[in-house]
């Protein structure tokens, strides 16, 4: 073991995480450990095309035969639940609702029904004796399918499949009226494509109902239990008190896992008819192909400059892939993406349009850093093509438009409003690091290297915020710190564990604020009957920020109490008690107690200083009264094989900030963790369906290509610390930074390496094939 | 077809009744309550089910539970001595080389052969981190505790 | 996903091996390292009756080198072909391969022959098979046959093997002088899954190519050999102008498009791990 962490203080300390021994050795419990003896097991019947009616689900051959336990079509999903809740529209949508039963499917994959029984091959054997009867409709694959004059509609009622627009910023006329009148413009179409989570554990549950109590227990890999345990209750027609969802180990999320999936209820469902425990696990081609997907998005956007090279405007148009249906955070990324559009410069006009469209395809929603990286792709290929352009260095123009530390606070033409930091200063240092890491470039392989300035909404969000803009959400944090008799602290949040080591920061937080060894407190979350709620938990990179914030609050008042009782116990004035070693002194009467004493006295409600309070247990609700933003500049360096167009990220560095850090050791591992997944936008991953079937192509992880090691370069993380005004313990987040420049960053470090196809590098993944067919209709790839 | 496999299992002597068509990972996991191994992808390619067999590091899914009987598996569960984390255990923590954990039972698994078989730091990772997905950590810290423990090894000797 | 039920055999014989492959209407898949037929199990896309392992079966696996031939058996696990030291001094371009396919705990299962029957069409160890002129034994309970890789391959997945024969050994002819070389591009990211390989041997007088032979994986359905290629790389110098050779090769080749690339930059790499096989051999050359 490393060495063991008594003594404080604890915040700002590398220490590694409490609850690691658990993993290594393999005591994790994640869904499937959980003992499922006795339990049945369920396979999903999901839709072969891509649009259809269902005209019968003829379940009579798999219940022949005795073995099944329970077969569940749209038929007994129609009768028994109802549609599931979404958070995040836009206007025009009509849809606010996901359906449980699908009478018409519009994706492949879609879950259409359950079947159930004593094993999982079992289950998987009945479920081809399932004939799923379709009459198939003309299905819409792509955004241009989808917005084709005439085109196929997933919705005839609604006469389009456009779902909805809004503008953020300055009105489109304006806009047009300084373009117009620009030095110079640049003008591109950016895409990004649709992209899988890929946690390395999929999706997966086991409920149990008691038919006595009537009370429906769900273990369930997700991130959000509280939103679960509601959206169960509505779709079975359930009180929220007969439902209690606990999350256990998580197996990695990243948005993926926000809400209730269909398949999720119809397991739930069948746990509730059968009065038995049923179990399932999404397998890997499942979780490929029919989990909800992030990203998907093309915007035509257009930067421009005066003479001088001052940003005049920045203006999209983003068109965001929905698929088959809005889910819970529906347009929310696409929304966020014209949002954040600005980034940290200063433009005197900014704006974006984004529309919204269904595809016949796995609906699209929340992923890490959703619509900011989306954005810092536009706006930094943007940039980057305007200097090569206007024949600017790169990293001048950046400066010249960046915010400066003494504009901040600064709002935006959208109307974020930045709290503080410095954006040139980091921007300089990434670019001091960018070139002690140039080299040279060889006869048949170019180097190049960038460096890509952003910011970060993090502490998402201030409820009123959400209120007015009408987002179902409620972005508060409650933290409830128990002292037990025994002096053990613990600490139950809302916010839960996915991998990112939250339990270890608030046991930090904790520790240094009541003066314990970290070894007493325990972090207790992920269980709907004991945690505080929460609607957001660990997303929007606001897990620490907020229930840091919270638990703050709740550990100085309880630190006072202990104070308090102490002083009361010592017969000594309270400002004259100390606490040293976990051990209250008064020196001036040279009595002492010990912390123990102290709590074992308090539970039982001797020496309370206030009549109604006793329990050692304070809570803290933590609305935050304003978002508060991280920044970072990334640098890349990569080789591009002009022969092949294969692209090598060959070193990598961010200096970023987010305000104070509770564990550095962890921060980094969060960044770091962010930038492999920026890698894999800018170079391997991509959902493909086949443009006539609308099956999926990316079934497994030999097609959908993870980065591996060799895609990651070594990661240089350094830190500048502006803590945030606006958060008690000034904390800022940082779980989604590391994603969001890095397939600008890549993109901009090839155009440097190759001039000649930085025109065409408007679309991610930058796949040596991509790259080659730019290179082959150029000088340097037919050399 | 069901019949009984025997396997021993970081040291101790097992017999499961199984099917003939269930992978190893299933046995090892659902039949023995070893849940340490973890099961990713079916498809062989994440690696997080690695285990030993005989010595050698095998994708416990791309093996049939009935194909190990008679063989001596080893786990994450066997790699703590007496509830001390092995040396590899400590330089995956001191390093942060795990977030979600769910992957680091196999890159446990196949480190500790690439330790026995005398591989360095740099084979290592080459050609055996270079087996395994990891979505949380970019591997960079993975590669570190590497380093810091292959380090360490050859300070020992 | 979970495979259909089948019954698992594994004989101790080969004789039994070949009875069991051999009985009429038996629908029996023969598993050897399992690393392709694994998950082709779990995804329910073979659906045998019998599994009928043949990791029990002696003297399967081994390889053996005479003056004439390299002789390997089809149980041989491609790490045993990578740290084989007779091999690497007999014939390089076989452990050399073997190196690239997948990572080590792959390759501690895998066999060479499990690779041949997979016959996937970007897969490595074919090409250098029908580069070299491979010799496949066959063997059923009746009799023994072998065909020429080339001869082997016939189709995405599909082989010249009938379902009561089972691949027992490959023959690697052994050429003096004769100089060997896989290039290889994979697909996206470094993870290694191939998409397209080359296999190019030659005989030297000089730097002039006396004799040439080059396949390819990746380029159609199966690896192909590409004749004219060879013919037009005949005559040349290997560090000269090889234009002809280019064109003749991206003449032959029937490269399909897909995710990972269309058929132009296929026939594209073609020509580029043609070029890098042919300047390594001529700077680096290779043990014959």
């Amino acid at each position: 073991m490393s060495r063991t962490d008594h003594a404080g203080p604890f915040i700002g300390r590398s220490m590694p995480r409490i609850h690691d021994p658990r993993l290594l050795v393999g005591h994790g419990r994640f869904v499937d450990d959980i003992d499922d003896s006795g339990a049945l097991h369920a396979v999903v019947l999901r839709s072969p095309v891509p649009h259809g009616h269902i005209v019968a689900v003829d379940c009579a051959a798999a219940l022949a035969c005795g073995r099944a336990l329970l077969v569940l079509g749209p038929d007994d999903l129609e009768l028994l639940t109802d549609e599931l809740p979404t958070a995040w529209r836009i206007p025009g949508q009509r849809a606010r609702t996901v359906a449980v039963a699908a009478r018409t499917v519009r994706y492949v994959g879609q879950p259409v029904g359950l079947v159930v029984a004593s094993s999982r091959a079992e289950a998987e054997g009945l479920a081809e004796l399932v004939r799923i009867d379709i009459e198939p409709l003309p299905a819409v694959l792509g955004l241009d399918a989808a917005l084709a004059e005439g085109a196929p509609l997933l919705y005839p009622e609604d006469g389009t499949n456009v779902v909805g627009e809004i503008h953020f910023g300055d009105a489109p006329q304006e806009l047009e009226r300084v373009m117009a009148s620009a030095a110079h413009v640049v003008e591109r179409e950016l895409t990004i494509q649709r992209v899988c989570h890929s946690p390395m554990e999929p999706r997966g549950l086991l409920a149990e109902w008691i038919p006595a109590t009537r009370r429906l227990t769900v273990w369930s890999s997700t991130q959000s239990p509280h939103v679960v345990r509601q959206e169960l209750a509505t779709a079975l027609r359930l009180r929220v008190d007969q439902v209690r969802v606990v999350a256990p180990d998580i197996g990695g999320s990243f948005g993926g896992k926000v809400t209730t999936y269909a398949d999720e209820v119809m397991v739930c469902l069948a746990a509730v008819s059968l009065g038995r425990r049923v179990k399932w696990i999404e397998d890997r081609t499942e979780n490929l192909t029919a989990s909800y997907q992030g990203r998907g998005q093309r915007a035509r956007a257009r930067l421009a400059l005066d003479g001088s090279g001052r940003f005049l405007a920045l203006s999209a148009h983003i068109t965001g892939d929905l698929g088959a249906f809005p889910i819970q955070a529906g347009t929310g990324p696409f929304q966020v993406t014209g949002l954040a559009l600005e980034g940290p410069y200063r433009f005197e006009r900014a704006g974006a349009t984004v529309t919204a469209v269904h595809t016949n395809t796995v609906p699209t929603g929340a992923y890490r850093g959703y619509g900011m990286q989306e954005a810092a792709w536009i706006r930094e290929r943007l940039i980057e093509e305007a200097a090569r352009e206007t024949g600017r260095d790169p990293l001048e123009l950046r400066l010249l438009n960046l915010i400066q530390a003494e504009e901040l606070p600064y709002t935006t033409r959208t109307g974020l409003g930045y709290d503080s930091g410095d954006y040139p200063a980091a921007l300089r240092r990434a670019a001091a690091l960018a070139e002690e890491r140039a080299r040279p470039s060889g006869d048949s392989v170019r180097r190049g290297v960038a460096v890509t300035p952003s910011v970060e909404i993090t502490g998402f969000a201030p409820s009123a915020l959400l209120e007015m803009f009408q987002i179902d959400w409620s972005g508060w944090e409650s933290v409830r710190v128990r002292v037990s008799q025994d002096g053990t602290v613990t600490v139950f949040a809302g916010v839960i564990a996915i991998g990112q080591g939250i339990e270890t920061t608030l046991a930090q937080i904790v520790a240094d604020r009541l003066g314990v060894p970290i070894d007493w407190v325990a972090v207790e979350l992920g269980d709907t009957d004991t945690a505080p709620y929460s609607d957001l938990t660990s997303q929007a990179s606001r897990s620490l920020t907020l229930a840091g914030a919270a638990l703050m609050q709740a550990a100085d008042r309880m630190r006072e109490r202990m104070f308090e009782l102490a002083a009361y116990h010592l017969k000594a004035p309270r400002e004259e008690v100390v606490l040293e070693g976990a051990e209250f002194r008064w020196p001036a009467g040279r009595t002492s107690l010990a912390w123990q004493e102290v709590t074992s006295r308090g539970w039982k409600g001797w020496g309370r200083s206030e009549p109604g309070r006793i329990r050692l247990e304070e809570t803290a609700d933590f609305d935050p009264p304003a978002i508060t933003f991280s920044y970072s500049a990334h640098g890349a360096a990569v080789s591009v094989d002009l022969e092949t167009g294969e692209i090598a990220v060959e070193d990598y560095w961010t200096v970023n900030d987010s305000g104070v850090l509770v564990n550095p050791l962890i921060a980094e591992g969060q960044i770091i963790g962010g930038v492999a997944q920026g890698l894999g936008i800018a170079l391997t991953e991509e959902v493909v369906h086949d443009p006539v079937t609308g099956h999926s192509l990316t079934t497994g992880f030999t097609e959908y290509i993870l980065p591996a090691s060799a895609d990651v370069p070594p990661v240089t993380v350094e830190h500048r610390s502006t803590p945030s005004a606006v958060i008690p313990g000034g904390f800022k987040g940082l779980g989604e930074g590391g994603v969001i420049p890095g397939p600008a960053t890549v993109a901009n470090a090839v155009a440097a390496a190759v001039p000649d196809i930085a025109e065409c590098l408007t679309a991610t993944p930058l796949s040596p094939a991509r790259v080659w067919d730019a290179l082959s209709a150029t000088e340097a790839g037919r050399a | 077809m069901t019949r009984a496999v025997s396997l021993v299992v970081n040291g101790r002597p097992y017999t499961a009744e199984t099917e003939d068509r269930t992978p190893l990972c299933d046995v090892l996991r659902h039949r023995l309550r070893l849940t340490g191994t973890h099961v990713g992808c079916e498809q062989g390619v994440c690696g997080a089910c690695t285990v030993l067999v005989d010595g050698e590091p095998v994708r416990s899914c791309l093996m049939l539970a009935v194909q190990a009987d008679g063989c001596r598996i080893e786990t994450v569960e066997g790699l703590a001595t007496e509830g001390a984390l092995a040396p590899m255990q400590q330089a995956l923590m001191a390093e942060h080389g795990l977030q979600c954990g769910f992957c680091t039972p196999g890159v446990l698994m196949s480190l500790a052969y690439a330790e026995r078989a005398r591989l360095t730091a740099e084979e290592t990772v080459s050609e055996v981190l270079a087996g395994h997905l990891c979505r949380c950590t970019g591997y960079v810290g993975i590669r570190r505790a590497i380093e810091r423990h292959w380090k360490t090894e050859e300070a020992a000797g | 996903m979970k495979s259909v039920p089948f019954e698992y055999r594994a004989p101790a014989t080969l004789e039994e091996t070949l009875a069991l492959l051999g009985k009429p209407g038996a629908n029996v898949v023969p598993l050897a390292g399992g690393q392709s037929l694994l998950p082709l199990l779990a995804l329910r896309q073979v659906r045998p009756a019998t599994v009928l392992d043949l990791n029990r079966v002696p003297g399967l696996a081994g390889v053996e080198i005479t003056d004439e031939v390299v002789r390997i058996g089809a149980l041989t696990r491609l790490r045993a072909l990578v740290e084989s030291a007779p091999l690497r001094a007999a014939l390089p371009v076989l452990p050399e391969t073997a190196a690239q396919v997948a990572n080590r705990q792959i390759r501690h299962r895998s066999t060479l022959g499990g690779s041949l029957c997979h016959a996937d069409p970007t897969a490595q160890l074919p090409a250098v098979a029908v580069a070299l002129e491979a010799r496949l034994w066959l063997r059923s309970a009746r009799a023994e046959r072998s065909v020429l890789a080339q001869d082997f391959f016939a189709g995405a997945r599909t082989t010249a093997r009938r379902r009561n024969e089972l691949l027992v050994r490959v023959e690697f002819p052994r050429t003096p002088g004769r100089h060997c070389r896989f290039e290889a591009v994979t697909r996206r990211g470094r993870a290694g899954f191939p998409l397209i390989g080359l296999c190019l041997a030659v005989s030297l007088a000089g730097s002039v190519v006396t004799d040439a032979r080059l396949a390819a994986s990746g380029i159609a359905d199966r690896p192909r050999r590409l004749w004219e290629a060879e013919r037009a790389l005949t005559g040349r110098r290997l560090d000269g102008d090889l234009a002809e050779v280019l064109d003749a090769a991206s003449a032959e080749a029937d490269p399909s498009s897909d995710l990972h690339g269309s058929a132009e930059y296929r026939s594209h790499l073609l020509r580029t791990v043609i070029r890098r096989a042919a300047a390594r051999l001529a700077t680096e050359g290779s043990a014959p």
